[in-house]
């Protein structure tokens, strides 16, 4: 089957925050929204996560690997982590112009 | 089937061999030894549907111009059988209306009416036109072998059609011996067998728009015959905004003039009117399938 072109667009787009988490290390369900809800503040259900993994594997961002007690961890797979790496670069261009025009300085944001 | 599998009998079959047991996993750590609440069911029931109309192909990024009309179109058919639904309970709250408020004194109701009835047939019409558009291309993907893709939804829905039908005329006969009063919910028997026969009738009508969007997304289209569908689309969902105003000012024109026709009390208000279960269904359906609708207008706009 051929594979849909990525789609990713904003960060919090549960696809993006599902790579972002993915981005240390693969990780199960329950895990992803637990390390989603710590970094982003942003607290994904059981539907939307599945359905934001599904598309992501059928895309072939992530892969499923083998289960652990019912739980399937996901890693990221090499395109995975070049269209994660599409979207930090994104942000990255987005938020320093912000800054530069409101006369921040983006380590000082942290 | 416990009711852990039952909140995923939304998401389609081959979703939850690939995903329900880890996903059921998931609901089991989030919420423990606890019942899921109704946020989560509620969620679980809108992603699945979500994941059945991608499955259906009417979800999903978009691939080329034909098939965002193509989808857009597909939309409005799938909303249009909500109408249909809900044009069967308006229908059904709507009988013998004429004798409460008689055309010569009020002319507000049956204007409304006639509207609601002219603009209905209308709508079927646009679909009969564009099913005859379609089938050229139907029969060429017959005669390419596309019959086992379409064998499973066309099969379902003549077996549910089949058992409607047979069950129309006992139906039909009991009724007929009953008292007009019994047959409005004075007999819970035949309220409920009656109740059971509407929902098989419905989800016949949801087996036949199944296969009718499975056809759709299938058949050969030229690019003038699917601009053809597309308008015709256009035309339709035209003809369902029409339908629902047209039926908001016979429920509000009955409102005003005849209040009892609507609650069944002899003295009522035309407020306690507007509460009239079967039409407060009826227009929610409307206002959904408008919605649904409106969908795939856009998809066809941005296409």
């Amino acid at each position: 089957m051929a594979r849909q072109r990525p789609t990713l667009r904003r960060q919090n787009d549960p696809p993006v925050l599902i790579l972002a988490s993915l981005a240390d290390g693969p990780k199960h369900g329950h895990a992803l929204i637990k390390d989603i809800a710590t970094f982003a503040g942003v607290e994904l259900g059981p539907g939307a996560l599945y359905g934001a993994i599904a598309r992501l594997e059928e895309q072939g961002l992530i892969e499923a690997l083998a289960p652990v007690d019912r739980r399937r961890p996901y890693r990221l797979t090499a395109a995975g982590e070049a269209a994660l790496k599409e979207v930090v670069r994104d942000m990255h261009t987005v938020s320093s112009v912000a800054a530069g025009r409101l006369g921040l300085s983006l380590g000082g944001l942290a | 089937m416990n009711d852990r599998s039952r909140l995923l009998r939304w998401y389609p079959a081959a979703w939850r061999d690939r995903y329900g047991e880890e996903m059921l996993a998931l609901i089991d750590d989030e919420v423990g030894g606890g019942g899921p609440g109704l946020g989560l069911r509620l969620s679980l029931v809108r992603h699945g549907l979500a994941e059945r109309a991608r499955t259906a192909g009417l979800r999903g990024p978009s691939t080329s111009r034909d098939t965002d009309l193509r989808r857009g179109a597909l939309l409005v058919l799938v909303a249009w059988s909500a109408f249909m639904v809900a044009g069967a309970g308006y229908s059904k709250a709507s009988e013998h209306f004429n004798a409460a408020v008689p055309a010569g004194v009020h002319p507000l109701p049956q204007v409304a009416y006639d509207v609601v009835l002219a603009f209905g047939v209308l709508g079927g019409l646009l679909v009969l036109a564009g099913a005859a558009i379609a089938v050229p291309g139907f029969v060429r993907a017959l005669q390419e072998g596309a019959w086992p893709v379409f064998r499973p939804h066309v099969v379902r829905a003549i077996a549910l059609s089949a058992t409607t039908v047979a069950l129309t005329l006992p139906l039909a006969l009991w009724a007929h011996q009953l008292s007009e009063q019994q047959r409005n919910g004075g007999s819970a028997v035949y309220s409920a067998a009656f109740l059971g026969w509407a929902a098989l009738g419905v989800i016949s009508l949801a087996m036949w728009t199944a296969a009718a969007v499975a056809v759709g997304r299938r058949v050969e289209l030229s690019p003038r015959a699917l601009q053809a569908e597309t308008r015709l689309a256009l035309a339709l969902v035209a003809a369902m905004v029409v339908v629902t105003v047209a039926s908001a000012v016979w429920w509000a024109g009955m409102a005003a003039y005849a209040p009892s026709f609507l609650t069944g009390a002899q003295h009522a208000t035309a407020a306690a009117a507007l509460f009239n279960l079967p039409l407060v269904v009826a227009m929610g359906i409307m206002f959904a399938g408008l919605a649904l609708s409106s969908v795939g207008v856009r998809r066809i706009a941005r296409a």
